[in-house]
């Protein structure tokens, strides 16, 4: 009977060779864990203005507009009807997302609408033939500690921030996330959409990490008001 | 100009992005500059996604009773800054400060709440 947690024992070590590893020395730096947005803001907070184009600017100020003067029941912003918030306003919910690493991609598992996001970081491109989605296609590749991910094949149906700053369908996001503390996640997001501004610009967001924290069901649809 | 233009629409219709605040409705509906108290009796507790709502009976200055639509953030967000839905019940009193909607109508966003017992609870969920 003692013998039995030992052959346990050496089956875990076989395939996991050295599991008792800091996140500061794994091959590829370990961003698992529960992470929620530092501080929240309305606005992305962009490190210089978002240089939008006169007909994005429009756009803008009619969005400013409308939603300062809207019945709290109409829908202007397109998650009050429970469209999802793309990428990046997803991550900048004030709720909190989960990532696990797997071999081959990385996942996302939010909690805002539960909406899933997978990463792909086994070498692959982006398909040629995209259909644009919400939340677009996204690969992923380490430069050191830093996860570097590209995501193109977006709809125009999402805002990037809830002050409702457009993009198009030209969008293309990089994003540069690191550990820069056990606890705290840098992400760093550059916008670069010709069709809606004048050139890439970049913004950088910080989560906490909840180790405490488990991703609940939000069944955005399940009483919602708005029409 | 573009850069004048993009932080007068920015400071004109978005002071309250300085102040955090939940997203589903959108909070630019509402003053969040301008919060108000309130005390009222709980109608009725929607403990629902994606906002919990709260009616309360408010008496005014004549006595009349209208009602109000208190909104807070989810259950989920709410249960992780020590919300309990037994907490609140139809009957109680309750003191609430919230950001009242711009057009005028009874509906406001929770900023904090305070129970009958004194407990005092955070409405947006993340502090």
């Amino acid at each position: 009977m003692a013998a039995v947690p030992l052959v346990l024992f050496a089956q875990t070590a076989t395939h996991h060779p050295n599991p008792i590893r800091s996140w500061a020395t794994l091959p590829n730096p370990d961003f698992s864990g529960v992470w929620f947005i530092e501080e929240y803001h309305r606005n992305l907070l962009p490190n210089e203005d978002p240089p939008l184009l006169p007909a994005a600017l429009e756009l803008f100020k009619k969005v400013q507009y409308e939603s300062a003067h809207h019945d709290p029941d109409v829908a202007i912003d397109p998650t009050e009807r429970c469209i999802p918030p793309g990428i990046p306003r997803t991550e900048l919910q004030p709720f909190p997302w989960e990532l696990v690493q797997a071999r081959d991609r990385i996942v996302q598992i939010f909690e805002y609408q539960s909406l899933v996001r997978q990463i792909f970081t086994d070498g692959r491109g982006h398909p040629s033939d995209l259909e644009p989605t919400y939340m677009g296609h996204s690969t992923g590749k380490f430069e050191g500690n830093t996860l570097v991910i590209d995501t193109v094949g977006f709809n125009d149906k999402t805002w990037l921030d809830p002050m409702g700053l457009p993009h198009s369908d030209a969008m293309h996001v990089i994003e540069r996330m690191r550990r820069v503390d056990h606890d705290t996640l840098e992400n760093t997001y550059t916008i670069d959409d010709p069709k809606t501004y004048a050139k890439p610009w970049t913004a950088t967001k910080t989560f906490k990490l909840h180790s405490d924290w488990s991703i609940k069901e939000y069944v955005c649809t399940e009483n919602n008001t708005v029409k | 100009m573009m850069k004048r233009v993009f932080f007068a629409v920015v400071l004109i219709g978005g002071i309250a992005a300085l102040r955090p605040i939940s997203a589903h409705h959108s909070s630019s509906s509402y003053d969040m500059e301008h919060p108000v108290n309130v005390k009222g009796v709980v109608k009725n507790m929607e403990w629902t996604n994606p906002h919990v709502f709260i009616f309360l009976d408010v008496k005014d200055d004549s006595g009349a009773v209208e009602e109000w639509r208190v909104e807070g953030n989810s259950p989920n967000m709410l249960t992780r800054v020590g919300w309990r839905k037994e907490l609140i019940n139809p009957g109680e009193t309750l003191q609430v400060n919230g950001a009242p909607a711009k057009n005028g109508s009874k509906v406001m966003r929770l900023i904090s709440l305070t129970l009958a017992s004194g407990q005092k609870l955070d409405g947006q969920g993340f502090k």
